[in-house]
C-alpha cells in the first residue's frame, strides 16, 4: 500500500489539534506561487481545511529590484527611466508623482500644454492598465474571451501613447518641467477615434462579463470589504471606492489640471469582488471623458521648461501623491541638496493591498481566492519594486 | 470642505496647517517637535515614547485614518534615523487634502520602536519593510521576518548609507 | 563513437548502400519467414463464404471487380465496426476534428486567427484549412516529451488510469448508433449501459488523483467526484422522460420512435438539463473545476505529462463525442432526417443504401453542432464555485428534471405521444 497510504503520506498535509465535532482536524498547507498559474511573481501560503482558508501570509519579493536604492546613486533626471520599470503596464502613473515631487524640491515651473498633455497621457495609460488588469481577471475566472477582448483593444491605446511618446509600455515620457517631446499635429483626432471607438467596446465588456450570471455568482458578496477595515488597512484606489469611500486623489488634492476638468469620483457601496470589479470599469468612461476634456481645452505653447544638466534639488522633503491606476500613489523624496535625491521611498498601491488580502482570504473559501486576490488590483512587479 | 483647505493653500494663509499645529501643542508641547508647515503638509517630529499616543490622537481626533507609508532614513552623520509615517484622512472632510507626517528620530545603533499595528493595520508590511531595510525592531510587531530581500540575505541592511551597491562604493 | 565525419558524396552512397543491405538482410531472415509461418499457421479469414487468400488479395490488385461483393460484408464485420467506423477511428477522427474546430471557432469569437501556420506552407491545397497540421505537431510534442511519474506515485494505477479513461470513453461509442443497422453493441438496454459506463468516470479521476501523491491533483480529484456524482443523478432523471416516450432502453429504438418529431420538441427541459449535466460530465467551462488552473494549477492532471497527459486529452474528447452523439440520438432524432444522398455502388455492387449515407450525414451534422454548442458556451462564460455547482445540481436540476418527469407522463396519459396508458 505504498502511495496509497492516509492523507498524512501527501507531503505538507498536517494534522494540526482536533475541530468542533472531536475530530482531528487536517490543515493542508498549499504553496500558490511562484511557480503556480494563478498567483503571478508572488507566494501566497495557504492553509485549508477543507475548503475554507484558515490563513493566508502572503510572500512577496521575488521580483524584488531594489529601486530605491539605485535611486541614490542616480541623479534626477536619470532616474526616470528605472522608475517606470515596476509598473509598465502603467508606466505613466507610476512616473507622475516622482516628476511631482522633482518640481517641487527643485523649484521647475510646468508649462500650462505640458500640464494637459500629462493628464491626457495618464488617463490613456489608466485604461491601457485596466485592460490590462480585467484580461487578467477574466481569465483566472476561466472566462478566456474576457482575456482576449481587452487585450486586443488595448493595443488600440497601446498605439496613441506610442503616437505621443515613441514608445509602447515604457514611455519615460513625463519629464521634470513639462514632458519630453510635444504630441505629433495628427494626434488629437486619432485620439478622439480610438478613445470614442474604445467606450463603445466598453459596453460589449459589460454584456458578456459583467452581467454574465456565473460571473456575478462567483464575486457579488465575495469578500466583502467593510468601509473602516478598507479605511484602517490603507486600502486605496478601486478597492477603497468599492467600499463606499470616495476617496480619489484626483478630487481631494488635484495635481496639474484635474481642477478644471470636469469628471465623477466613481464609488459603489457593496464592497464585494464584484463592485471592486466595477469600479474600474465605471472609471474607465470617466478616464475617456477626461483624457477626451484635456484634449479639447488643451493650449497650444511651449511643452517643456529647459532645465540645466544636472538639476539640484534644495534641502528639504517632498511627499506627492497622484491617482495612478490601482490607486493611490506616493513618492517620499529627500534631497541633502545633491543632484542625487538622498532618499526616495515609493508608497505604491499594490504594496498596499497585501494586508487588505490577508485579511480578506482568512476565511474565505478556496475557490474564491482567485476572485479575491485579483480583485486587489495586485501588481507584483509594482509591490516588489 | 476639501476645497477650503486647497483655498487656504492657495492663497498662502495656512489656516487649517496652523489648526493642526495648535492643535498638536496644545496636546503634546514638548513631545511632538513641529519640522515644517508647507501647504497640505505637516511634519512632527515625535518623541519615541509618545509615538502611540500621538497615532491614536491623529486618527481619533484629528481624523487622519488611513495609513499612507511608513519610510526610513538614514542619516549616518547625526547617528539617527528617521522613521517617518505619513497618514491621510478619508472620512475629515476638512483634511482630506492633507498628508501629516509624524516621525521618530531613533538611535542609528539601537533603533527600536513600538509597533504601531494597533493604530493603524495597514502598516504591517511597512513595518516590515522598514525592519529588513533599516533594521529598525519593531516592538510587538506580529511577523517582523524578512519580506522582500532573498531569504539569504547575509549583509547589514541594504537601504543603510553605509551599504554601497557592489562597483558603486564612492 | 559520435565522429564526425566530413560529408562526401561516396560517403552518402556508401550509407545508402550500408542501409540497403540491412533492409534486405532483415527482410529476408526475419520477416519473410515470420509472414510463411504464419501464412501456414494461420488460417484465412472467410467473408461472405469467400476465403481471403493471398491469392484472391493479389488478384483483387489488378481486378478490383472480384473484391467490389466482399466490401459490404467487410463492412458488416465487427472488426471493422470496432475499430474503423462507426468504432474507434471514426470517432478519434471526430474528436481530432473538434479539436480543431474547437480552436478555430473559440478564436473566431475572440477576435483572433487562431492556428494558422502549422501546414500551410507546406500544402498548396491546405491554404483554406489554415493551421490545420498544428495538431499534428501538438500531437508530436506530447509524444516527444518525458513523462514524468512523481517519487512516491501509486505507480500501477497512476498509468492505468489513461488507458481505463480511454477505454471508457470508447466503450460509449460503441452503444450509440449513428445509421439504421450501423451500431456495434445493438443490446436491448444500451441506454442504462451508457449510464454504467459513464460511472467508471469518477472513479478513474479519482483514482488517477490519489495515485498522484500530490495536493492540488488530491484536491482536484475530490472535486472531480462531488461533480461528476451530483450530475450524474439529474443526467439520468432527465433521459428517464424518454425511455417513458419511447417505451424502449436501446438507443435504436429510441431513434426510430422519433421518425415524425424529436423528443426535443416534447422535453424542452429535459434537454437543457441533459446539455448541462453533460457539461459538467466532460469537465468543460464552466464546469472544469477539477482543472481550475488559477486554483489548483491543473487539478488532478496536474502530474500527468507528456503522451499519458494527450491520452486524457483524447479520453476527454472522445467522451465529448459521445455525449455529443448522445444528447443527437436521444433528442435530436439520431440519423433522422431527409434521404437526399445517393448510395454508394461500387462496380455494380451496393456498398450502402441511400438512407444509410444520408443517416451517417445527418448523425454527424446533429453531433457537431451540439458539440459546437457546447464550444460557444466555453467562449462566453466563466468557472462557476465548488458551492454554486452543487447546490445548482441538488436543487434545481434535480427538480426540473421532476418536472421533465411529470410533463412525459402527462403527454402520455393524455394520448398526445407513445403507447398510451
Amino acid at each position: 500500500m505504498s502511495g496509497m497510504g492516509s492523507a498524512e503520506g501527501i507531503p505538507g498535509f498536517q494534522i494540526e489539534g482536533k475541530g468542533e465535532d472531536g475530530m482531528d482536524r487536517g490543515i493542508l498547507t498549499l504553496s500558490v506561487g511562484p511557480q503556480h498559474p494563478g498567483s503571478g511573481h508572488f507566494r501566497l501560503v495557504v492553509k485549508v481545511d477543507g475548503d475554507i482558508i484558515v490563513e493566508a501570509l502572503p510572500d512577496p519579493g521575488y521580483v524584488h529590484r531594489g529601486e530605491e536604492k539605485m535611486c541614490e546613486y542616480r541623479n534626477y533626471i536619470q532616474n526616470i527611466p528605472h522608475l517606470e520599470r515596476p509598473m509598465i503596464a502603467d508606466s505613466c502613473g507610476i512616473l507622475y508623482p516622482y516628476v511631482l515631487a522633482v518640481e517641487e524640491i527643485a523649484n521647475i515651473p510646468v508649462p500650462e500644454r505640458a500640464k494637459y498633455i500629462r493628464v491626457m497621457m495618464a488617463e490613456i495609460n489608466r485604461c491601457i492598465f485596466e485592460l490590462y488588469w480585467l484580461g487578467i481577471y477574466g481569465i483566472f475566472l476561466g472566462h478566456s474571451t474576457m482575456f482576449m477582448w481587452p487585450m486586443a483593444d488595448r493595443e488600440l491605446l497601446i498605439d496613441l501613447a506610442e503616437m505621443a511618446s515613441g514608445a509602447r509600455v515604457t514611455h519615460a515620457y513625463f519629464v521634470p518641467g513639462g514632458v519630453r517631446n510635444d504630441i505629433p499635429d495628427a494626434f488629437p483626432e486619432k485620439a478622439r477615434r480610438h478613445l470614442l471607438y474604445f467606450r463603445n467596446r466598453l459596453k460589449e465588456y459589460r454584456d458578456i462579463f459583467y452581467d454574465n450570471p456565473l460571473f456575478q455568482a462567483r464575486t457579488v458578496g465575495v469578500g466583502v470589504l467593510s468601509r473602516e477595515d478598507a479605511i484602517n488597512l490603507g486600502a486605496t484606489g478601486p478597492v477603497l471606492r468599492a467600499s463606499g469611500v470616495d476617496h480619489d486623489i484626483r478630487k481631494v488634492e488635484p495635481y496639474d489640471v484635474y481642477d478644471e476638468l470636469d469628471f465623477d469620483v466613481v464609488t459603489m457601496k457593496e464592497g464585494d469582488s464584484f463592485a471592486r470589479a466595477y469600479v474600474p470599469w465605471l472609471e474607465m468612461y470617466e478616464s475617456v471623458e477626461i483624457a477626451l476634456q484635456a484634449l479639447e481645452k488643451m493650449p497650444s505653447g511651449p511643452v517643456r521648461t529647459k532645465l540645466g544638466p544636472n538639476p539640484k534639488g534644495a534641502v528639504g522633503e517632498a511627499f506627492k501623491r497622484v491617482e495612478a491606476a490601482r490607486g493611490e500613489l506616493a513618492y517620499y523624496l529627500v534631497s541633502d541638496g545633491n543632484p542625487r535625491p538622498y532618499r526616495v521611498k515609493l508608497s505604491v498601491p499594490s504594496f498596499r493591498e497585501i494586508p487588505v488580502m490577508a485579511h480578506l482570504l482568512r476565511g474565505a473559501k478556496l475557490a474564491d481566492m482567485p476572485s479575491i486576490y485579483w480583485s486587489m488590483n495586485y501588481w507584483p512587479v509594482e509591490a516588489d519594486r | 470642505m476639501s476645497q477650503q483647505g486647497q483655498a487656504g493653500a492657495d492663497s498662502g494663509q495656512l489656516i487649517l496647517e496652523k489648526e493642526i499645529v495648535d492643535k498638536v501643542t496644545a496636546r503634546f508641547g514638548d513631545k511632538a517637535k513641529l519640522a515644517y508647515v508647507k501647504p497640505r503638509r505637516v511634519r512632527f517630529n515625535v518623541s519615541k515614547d509618545s509615538i502611540m499616543e500621538f497615532a491614536r490622537f491623529a486618527r481619533d481626533e484629528l481624523g487622519f485614518d488611513h495609513p499612507i507609508s511608513v519610510s526610513g532614513v538614514d542619516y549616518p552623520k547625526n547617528r539617527i534615523i528617521d522613521v517617518v509615517y505619513h497618514v491621510g484622512s478619508c472620512t475629515n472632510d476638512r483634511y482630506r487634502s492633507f498628508v501629516l507626517a509624524f516621525a521618530v528620530q531613533l538611535d542609528r545603533d539601537d533603533p527600536v520602536m513600538p509597533t504601531l499595528i494597533p493604530v493603524y493595520r495597514g502598516v504591517e508590511y511597512h513595518e516590515r519593510e522598514t525592519f529588513e531595510m533599516f533594521g529598525v525592531i519593531f516592538e510587538g510587531h506580529p511577523r517582523l521576518e524578512r519580506l522582500l530581500l532573498p531569504e539569504d540575505w547575509a549583509d547589514i541592511p541594504p537601504l543603510r548609507k553605509d551599504f554601497h551597491i557592489k562597483g558603486r562604493e564612492e | 563513437m559520435a565522429t564526425v565525419s566530413e560529408f562526401t558524396f561516396s560517403n552518402f552512397i556508401k550509407s545508402v548502400l550500408w542501409l540497403l543491405f540491412w533492409v534486405l538482410m532483415i527482410v529476408s531472415l526475419i520477416a519473410l519467414p515470420i509472414l510463411f509461418i504464419v501464412l501456414f499457421y494461420v488460417p484465412p479469414p472467410v467473408i461472405n463464404g469467400v476465403e481471403i487468400n493471398p491469392y484472391l488479395l493479389l488478384t483483387m490488385l489488378t481486378n478490383p471487380q472480384v473484391g467490389a461483393p466482399l466490401i459490404r460484408p467487410t463492412l458488416d464485420s465487427l472488426f471493422f465496426r470496432i475499430a474503423v467506423f462507426p468504432g474507434f477511428t471514426f470517432a478519434a477522427l471526430f474528436a481530432t476534428v473538434l479539436i480543431f474546430a474547437e480552436r478555430k471557432f473559440l478564436a473566431k469569437m475572440q477576435l483572433r486567427v487562431g492556428p494558422y501556420h502549422a501546414g500551410r506552407e507546406a500544402f498548396w491545397w491546405a491554404n483554406s484549412l489554415g493551421g490545420f497540421l498544428q495538431l499534428i505537431a501538438d500531437l508530436l510534442k506530447l509524444l516527444g516529451k518525458e513523462i514524468i511519474v512523481p517519487s512516491g506515485a501509486d505507480k500501477p494505477i497512476f498509468w492505468a488510469a489513461p488507458v481505463v479513461l480511454v477505454i471508457a470513453a470508447a466503450g460509449l461509442i460503441a452503444l450509440i448508433p449513428v445509421a439504421p443497422g450501423w451500431v456495434i453493441a445493438d443490446i436491448d438496454v444500451s441506454l442504462l449501459a451508457v449510464f454504467a459506463l459513464l460511472g467508471f468516470f469518477p472513479l478513474t479521476v479519482l483514482l488517477a488523483s490519489y495515485a498522484s501523491n500530490s495536493k492540488y491533483p488530491f484536491i482536484g480529484g475530490l472535486r472531480a467526484l462531488y461533480q461528476l456524482i451530483s450530475y450524474e443523478i439529474p443526467l439520468i432523471l432527465a433521459v428517464l422522460p424518454i425511455v417513458i416516450l419511447a417505451s424502449t432502453l436501446s438507443l435504436t429504438g429510441i431513434v426510430e420512435a422519433q421518425y415524425a418529431y424529436w423528443f426535443i420538441l416534447l422535453v424542452p427541459i429535459g434537454a437543457f438539463v441533459f446539455f448541462i449535466t453533460a457539461l459538467a460530465e466532460l469537465e468543460r467551462i464552466p464546469f472544469d473545476l477539477p482543472e481550475a488552473e488559477s486554483e489548483i494549477v491543473a487539478g488532478w492532471l496536474t502530474e500527468y505529462s507528456g503522451m499519458t497527459y494527450g491520452l486524457i486529452q483524447l479520453a476527454n474528447y472522445i467522451k465529448m463525442y459521445a455525449l455529443s452523439a448522445l444528447f443527437t440520438t436521444l433528442f435530436l432524432g439520431g440519423w433522422m432526417g431527409p434521404e437526399f444522398l445517393p448510395g454508394v455502388e461500387v462496380f455494380g455492387v451496393e456498398v450502402l443504401s441511400s438512407s444509410e449515407t444520408s443517416g451517417i450525414f445527418w448523425f454527424t451534422i446533429k453531433t457537431f453542432g451540439v458539440a459546437l454548442f457546447m464550444i460557444l458556451v466555453r467562449g462566453t462564460n466563466p468557472r462557476v464555485k465548488i458551492d454554486v455547482l452543487l447546490r445548482a445540481g441538488w436543487s434545481k436540476l434535480i427538480a426540473l428534471s421532476f418536472i421533465n418527469v411529470f410533463i412525459a407522463v402527462a403527454l402520455l396519459y393524455l394520448g398526445v405521444v407513445g403507447v398510451g396508458p
